[in-house]
């Protein structure tokens, strides 16, 4: 593969009719229980998000097992349609900890490929009866010791150590953490209790995106999957939550830009409408180009995670540095050009600065990111510099 | 080519017989590794005397003609004006197999000929004008060059003041043109004139297609930036333009010249995109480790390779579902002028000096072509702030300039 030709067919680029009315759905329902209020107020709740949608969402739509085998309870479909809904949970800003539980865990399981542990948790994610993130992973490098470590004692394994920033960390039922062990790093299933596992929320920028501290105090804990393949296991499933990222963030850009031009189009200053001065006019045109190309980039690392693995590295660190800046650019503008009214409090455009710093730094910054499409094109020669 | 009578052939199944025709008539391109070798030519712009850019032309023209005849030209065209009537992205497959053969290089009047100048005719010509000109203008028999900027009349096109007063059956044309790729070498020029100085500027406009050797013609080389000639002047002094060479209604002449920009401005999605991988093979095979700085600013430029190939896919796949391309379309030629820009940095970054003094070593000074050249695509084929203002205006729907 020749990195800078992408290989995937066009039509995986493009979204099918299916995925068209899944989208549909699910903006009209997020439109119904997910408008800016109802966000502000579940932010308020013990769990933070709207655990009634969430079970909507996992009951009648069926989101949860969209990525999920039917032999583990799932539908079976792809990675591309839990993308859709992604975006769609994005664009409304929807605090449910999908990304910790259908993405990170429920892709960790899968990649590990223990099918008991699959079985075990699997049925209960797709049906939004089980929350679950992931703990230790670092910002999925693949590079650094693990934090915590594992001991096999009499009564089998148990965790001790720190996780910090672990999203949704002090409320998901089920966590998977990367420790160490005399094998190697390694893969186990915790589910946390208040004796053996200290949890401390974080207070974070962003409130859509819960994230704690996690102590481990001799916490039981299970193995999940092979000390060999933990690392591969790691890593595909950050880079998959990199895809679902950027899927998240063309959804917070989207909406970012289309509510600019409608204030705009209708705010008059000087006699006519703001959006008819041409220095705002081309800034919004410099989000859409942006906008543009990170839908390209969110694609490809979204087609690459449904169906060509081995292009995904690339794909994901390309998505994640696109389109983290263009979640920069139009949250920016998105607050530049509403004026003072978008430096307000009670304005929406703030929760979605903070989304988009939030998400920027998630898994690994813009420049580690580019470091590692440098080594993976041939661009980075051994130099104590780097 | 019995077996596409009975319908398209896949994708897959016409790749794969493109790929074996083209191994009948061209040879395959040298693999990459043998940098350091070769032509190391940036330009953007070519930079030919009169002598050489007939010569090539007429290289290109024969192999354009090769195509034609055999088939694998004018793809998406009804078989009338010998096309085979497939899917139009199929053009974009075949470019994808051919660019793997050594075929010579179409400079612009060869896309502004079949790409821009032919569909505007098989949009607004009369069947006579069809038969005419199409064939002749696909296989590159005729090549046409655009006669629409003016002195008076950069980015705001529409107040051309070339005149053409009609004449009983034929109209005679004065004026000034400036910015035409290709005068020397087309047989045809598209000229948008005023034939209504009295209603407003828009309303007041006509096309026509004038014989380039037509007395009162005449082309003069400009020199561009880069101190090389790719563009000219031409001057229309009293022009005599049969009424049959009129293309479109009289006073229709904006909306003709709008579907050409259109075409024109859909057409740069690659554009910069060699010279960009030109820049990240240079990137990797430097004789000393990259800085950090450079690393970064590469890693850039290699994304942005990427992303402008997946807009272009995505383009593709609009078209492959029936459906007409959304913004992704439009965008394509501000993502690739501000890649042409990026390219520039990271060159200057990587050669330092040796970029602007020939040191006569391979693939160094060459890249001041690229340097001097990128600025002119800001400009041409509508300028960037043009390109911006027709983003906000047409996709995003903002509400024009109140007009003065």
């Amino acid at each position: 593969m020749h990195p800078r030709h992408p290989e995937i067919a066009p039509r995986l680029l493009s979204e099918t009719d299916e995925q068209r009315q899944l989208r549909t759905v699910l903006r009209d329902l997020f439109r119904e229980t997910s408008s800016p209020e109802d966000v502000r107020k579940h932010l308020a709740t013990p769990r933070g998000y709207d655990e009634a949608l969430w079970s909507r969402l996992a009951g009648e739509i069926g989101v949860h097992g969209l990525a999920v085998p039917e032999e583990y309870g799932g539908s079976g479909f792809t990675f591309a349609e839990l993308a859709v809904v992604l975006e769609e949970v994005g664009r409304a800003l929807c605090s449910a900890p999908l990304l910790p539980t259908v993405v990170l865990a429920a892709h960790a399981l899968l990649y590990s490929g223990d099918r008991a542990a699959c079985e075990q948790y699997l049925p209960r994610i797709a049906d939004g009866a089980l929350t679950a993130t992931v703990a230790g992973f670092g910002e999925g490098f693949g590079d650094g010791e693990p934090i915590v470590t594992a001991e096999r004692g009499s009564a089998g394994w148990v965790l001790r150590g720190r996780a910090d920033f672990v999203l949704d960390g002090a409320g998901a039922d089920v966590i998977l953490v990367r420790a160490a062990t005399p094998d190697g790093p390694r893969l186990f299933a915790c589910e946390p209790d208040p004796g053996t596992c200290r949890r401390t929320p974080r207070r974070v920028l962003d409130e859509t995106r819960r994230q704690a501290l996690v102590e481990f105090r001799g916490a039981p804990a299970t193995p999940v999957g092979t000390a060999e393949g933990a690392e591969a296991t790691v890593s595909a499933t950050v880079d998959t939550g990199r895809a679902a990222l950027a899927a998240e963030q063309i959804g917070g850009s989207g909406h970012a830009l289309d509510a600019t031009v409608e204030f705009v189009a209708q705010r008059h200053q000087f006699g006519r409408p703001i959006g008819s001065f041409q220095a705002v006019k081309h800034r919004l045109a410099d989000v859409l180009v942006a906008l543009e190309a990170a839908r390209s980039a969110s694609a490809y690392a979204t087609a690459c995670a449904a169906v060509a693995p081995e292009q995904l590295p690339v794909a994901a660190s390309a998505a994640a540095v696109v389109c983290s800046e263009t979640f920069r650019l139009a949250t920016a503008e998105y607050v530049q050009l509403h004026g003072g009214i978008g430096f307000t409090w009670e304005h929406p455009a703030h929760l979605y600065v903070r989304r988009a710093r939030g998400a920027e730094v998630l898994f690994g910054t813009a420049d580690r990111h580019r470091a590692r499409l440098a080594a993976l094109a041939g661009l980075a020669l051994e130099s104590c510099s780097v | 080519m019995a077996e596409e009578m009975s319908g398209i052939p896949e994708p897959e199944e016409f790749r794969a017989r493109a790929r074996k025709w083209l191994g009948t008539v061209a040879r395959p391109r040298a693999a990459d590794g043998e940098w350091g070798s070769g032509s190391d030519s940036v330009a953007v712009f070519d930079n030919w005397t009169e002598e050489q850019e007939r010569e090539h032309t007429a290289r290109v023209q024969e192999w354009e003609r090769t195509r034609y005849d055999q088939g694998w030209s004018a793809l998406h065209w009804e078989e009338a004006y010998g096309g085979r009537g497939l899917p139009a992205y199929y053009e974009q497959l075949y470019r994808a197999e051919e660019a793997a053969f050594d075929v010579p290089h179409r400079p612009e009047i060869f896309p502004v000929t079949q790409a821009l100048v032919a569909p505007a005719i098989a949009l607004w010509g009369t069947e006579d004008q069809k038969r005419r000109w199409l064939r002749p203008m696909l296989r590159t028999d005729e090549l046409a060059c655009q006669l629409f900027s003016e002195t008076e009349a950069g980015s705001d096109l529409a107040a051309v003041r070339t005149k053409a007063v009609r004449d009983g059956e034929n109209w005679v044309l004065n004026g000034h043109k400036v910015w035409t790729s290709g005068a020397r070498v087309a047989t045809w020029g598209v000229a948008v004139c005023r034939t209504d100085p009295d209603v407003r500027k828009h309303a007041g406009i006509t096309v026509f297609l004038v014989r380039m050797d037509a007395p009162g013609v005449t082309v003069r080389p400009i020199r561009q930036m880069t101190g090389g000639t790719s563009f000219n002047e031409v001057y229309l002094d009293g022009v005599t333009v049969p009424d049959t060479d009129r293309l479109g209604p009289v006073g229709e002449g904006w909306r003709v010249t709008l579907s050409v920009l259109a075409a024109e401005r859909l057409d740069s999605g690659s554009l910069g995109l060699d010279n960009a991988d030109r820049a990240l093979d240079l990137a990797a095979h430097l004789p000393r480790p990259l800085t950090g700085g450079e690393q970064q600013r590469a890693a850039d430029l290699h994304i942005r390779t990427l992303i402008q190939r997946l807009i272009g896919l995505r383009v593709t796949a609009a078209l492959v579902a029936g459906r007409e391309p959304g913004a992704e379309a439009s965008v394509g030629k501000l993502y690739a002028t501000e890649t042409m820009r990026r390219t520039s940095d990271l060159v200057s970054e990587l050669l330092g000096p040796s970029l602007v003094a020939d040191t006569g070593e391979w693939g160094t000074y060459a890249w001041t072509e690229h340097l001097l050249g990128a600025p002119g695509y800001s400009i041409a084929g509508g300028t960037d702030e043009i390109q911006r203002t027709i983003l906000a205006e047409r996709v995003l729907g903002l509400p024009k300039e109140p007009t003065r």
